[in-house]
């Protein structure tokens, strides 16, 4: 297996033309960032709405460096012991009774407790090491042996204090654990935050990363986004449908549909035989797209306009 | 090269964009790797390690079209093309064009005559970027500097040479040499011309924020009764901004643990694994409460604007407050928090103050009006936050409502838009309503209105 940093992109387009041949169709922007982030070890903040292929581009990297990835998913409430490591206490107590014996036998012929410790403290401090500790994704990602993608998934999700801590992972790559040491990164792992913008990150955070903004693609983009990802779907359709989706992201609606789910109602389409949209075909699958029933009635209303505007592609 | 990205930087921060040095040397490595080659990558990593946000990205694509673009000596040319290179191409076409017509001889030494008279716009452009970095350009702040960096800049690309070079040419009789000096006059008039625009452009790059700054020191202390309508933008920019710190600072530690307390259900529970022992242990946490806000705000004609500044303030504030009520009044209460429910909080505070505001005051009524209405609403966690000047045109002030008031409430703040030492003269009622406030304060300009704000929030968390 070779390392993360064995072979360098050389140029941008490269970077390009690999995620093509992966799938993901990208424009120069994600392709300019992930070369500098590549090639300057620098971490990328990803924002942007939901389904854009956030995620799907730190998957995608790690598919063409041929890296693991290692996913954190971020929430409210995750700390140190669900993002580093956690020591194994049940294992550790298991053995402690198992080993009640050997300890016996160590501390046979020592007499008082002064003296039982001065043994006791001869002996490698074994519970806590390596052994006894069980590892989580950040600890994961540092031990990786050829490297790995690191991908934080939602930070947003995160609190404050989560946020923090993870500046002395994303700047030194490494963390110290008070009981064995300051654990570096073998090989830096190259890291994808993902957020939402439910909230606004912390400018010391924002200050490492390279700030990249996945927005809605164009009709140009998304229509080759669909081509490489819903293949057997007829030419005349797909330009319906991409086109349908467009005029829906103009309207002001809640959940505006994103790629994944122009994907998602491609395929429902391929399933459902359908040759062209027409108003019932569209009412009937409406809902894998929009998932707010107002958002639904909104667009309904909108419907026959729609289908008109896209058909002129096919007639 | 190393300069024009510093000098970029500089626009960018004039833009608003906060570049520090970490960031710039940062900047400076990306720049080094994707190189000048690509004008949209180069756009491109400097948007992706300069600009944090979506906003700040717009901001720093405008920059870069502006400071990449140099259009000095090209009005005449067709294309628009910025890069110096393809102003040189052109320059050497248009020497071309120029080349057949019959002028006089220009035989003096002067570098700048020779320019001028040859049109050679790359070479002008180049001398002019020169000097204008001599001359510090950067360093532009106001309108007013405006003439003496075009003296600078003119001066230093020899203007003044170019002066005793004409008035020499003049002097004698050879209409050649006239003729030339006309020439060169007329190219001097252009050269001034096109330094000016030069600068003017520099300036909108590089003066954008100190004057904007000053403005808006300026607002921020003025009385809010006094600020025009035309700032209203800008005060609704300060507002968000000053919120936007109020909320970074505030809206952490929502829960505080209780040292001395074990929750010993949560440790049981979780220590089963370990076959009782207790090796973990959880204590018990409070949950710190978000200040709930009930906003009383005067909207007769005196205070009127002072209300709309302060519920802007509040509203700006969602993150950190549980809740707001809002009501105004001038002697009758209204409830008002529908309207911040259906519209944004700007054009709701617009709404407001034009529909209900006007006529005289009266606290008496409308703390009457609050006694029968929301006294049951107000608990041990509302922070009543009454704004006006206590003016109640001698009416009966109804001191005993308020001694409930502040009975009832976790706290009573009125701010009052009069200074201190207008309280209690006239119809003023301040001193006899003092006595049931938490906080009396003086609150007329948006720096008050923050400080206050501020001391809501500590107080709130620390009472928790």
């Amino acid at each position: 297996m070779k390392d993360l940093y064995q072979d360098t992109f050389q140029s941008v387009e490269e970077i390009q033309k690999a995620f093509e041949t992966h799938n993901y169709i990208c424009n120069t922007q994600i392709a300019t960032c992930t070369y500098i982030a590549y090639n300057l070890q620098k971490p990328v903040m990803v924002e942007g709405p939901a389904g854009v292929g956030k995620t799907e581009l730190a998957k995608t990297t790690a598919d063409i460096l041929g890296v693991p990835l290692v996913r954190m998913q971020c929430y409210e409430g995750l700390d140190e012991s669900k993002a580093l490591y956690e020591w194994k206490y049940g294992k550790q107590l298991l053995y402690t009774q198992l080993l009640k014996d050997k300890l016996s036998e160590i501390l046979a012929g020592a007499e008082g407790l002064k003296q039982s410790m001065t043994k006791l403290r001869g002996q490698e401090d074994l519970f806590f090491s390596e052994e006894f500790l069980e590892p989580r994704p950040l600890y994961k990602a540092l031990q990786e042996e050829h490297g790995c993608v690191l991908l934080i998934d939602e930070i947003d999700k995160s609190d404050h204090e989560f946020e923090a801590f993870l500046l002395e992972i994303l700047s030194e790559f490494q963390v110290s654990i008070p009981e064995i040491g300051t654990l570096k990164a073998k090989i830096k792992p190259l890291v994808f935050l993902t957020s939402n913008n439910t909230r606004e990150m912390s400018d010391a955070l924002k200050r490492r990363c390279l700030h990249l903004h996945i927005g809605f693609p164009d009709e140009k983009l998304e229509r080759r986004i669909l081509e490489t990802r819903v293949p057997s779907l007829a030419d005349s359709l797909r330009k319906e449908v991409v086109s349908f989706v467009q005029q829906i992201r103009e309207l002001d609606i809640k959940k505006v549909p994103s790629i994944s789910e122009t994907i998602d109602w491609a395929r429902t389409l391929l399933l459902l035989h359908t040759e062209h949209l027409d108003s019932d075909t569209v009412r009937n699958t409406l809902n894998v797209i929009l998932k707010f029933e107002e958002d639904i009635e909104a667009v309904n209303e909108q419907a026959s306009n729609f289908i008109k505007k896209a058909r002129p592609y096919t007639e | 090269m190393q300069q024009t990205l510093e000098d970029f930087y500089k626009v960018v921060r004039s833009a608003g964009i906060k570049v520090s040095v970490a960031d710039s040397i940062e900047t400076s490595k990306t720049v080094e790797l994707v190189g000048y080659g690509n004008r949209s990558i180069l756009k491109d990593a400097l948007t992706l390690s300069l600009a944090k946000t979506v906003d700040e990205k717009e901001a720093l694509e405008e920059c870069f079209e502006q400071f990449f673009t140099f259009n000095a000596f090209q009005k005449n040319t067709k294309s628009p093309e910025d890069a110096k290179q393809t102003g040189a191409d052109q320059a050497e076409k248009n020497d071309e064009a120029n080349a057949g017509a019959n002028d006089p001889e220009y035989t003096g030494d002067l570098e700048l005559a020779k320019m001028l008279l040859k049109k050679d716009k790359a070479s002008l452009a180049q001398e002019m970027s020169k000097a204008a970095r001599e001359a510090g350009m950067t360093d532009i702040w106001f309108f007013t500097q405006k003439g003496i960096y075009t003296q600078k800049i003119m001066d230093k690309m020899g203007a003044r040479e170019l002066n005793k070079e004409i008035a020499e040419l003049g002097r004698g009789d050879c209409p050649s040499s006239q003729a030339l000096a006309g020439k060169l006059r007329a190219a001097q008039k252009y050269l001034f011309e096109e330094v000016r625009n030069f600068v003017e452009q520099q300036l909108s790059m590089y003066g954008k924020t100190a004057s904007q700054t000053i403005h808006e020191e300026f607002l921020k202390n003025t009385r809010l009764s006094n600020i025009e309508k035309r700032d209203f933008q800008t005060m609704h920019k300060i507002v968000k901004e000053m919120a936007k710190r109020l909320s970074s600072i505030h809206s952490k530690k929502r829960k505080r643990e209780d040292r001395g307390q074990l929750d010993f259900r949560k440790t049981l529970r979780n220590n089963v694994a370990y076959d009782g022992v207790l090796f973990q242990t959880f204590w018990k946490m409070k949950v710190v409460d978000k200040p709930r806000i009930l906003a009383l705000c005067d909207v007769s004609g005196s205070v009127s604007s002072y209300s709309r500044f302060l519920l802007l303030f509040l509203y700006s504030l969602n993150d950190v407050l549980n809740r707001i009520d809002t009501c105004v009044f001038t002697n009758t209460l209204i409830d008002v928090s529908h309207i911040f429910d259906e519209l944004p909080v700007e054009q709701a505070v617009e709404k407001i103050v034009y529909e209900i505001g006007m006529g005289g005051s009266d606290y008496g009524n409308t703390l009457l009006d609050l006694k029968d209405q929301y006294m049951d609403k107000i608990d041990n966690k509302t922070t009543v936050i009454i704004l006006g000047d206590a003016r109640n045109n001698k009416l009966e002030p109804q001191t005993d409502i308020m001694e409930l008031l502040y009975q009832r409430a976790k706290r009573v703040i009125w701010l009052n838009p009069e200074t201190e030492s207008f309280w209690g003269i006239g119809d003023s009622e301040m001193l006899r309503y003092k006595p049931y406030c938490n906080i009396v304060k003086e609150c007329n300009t948006i720096n008050h209105l923050e400080r206050m704000v501020d001391t809501i929030l500590k107080v709130s968390a620390q009472a928790a």
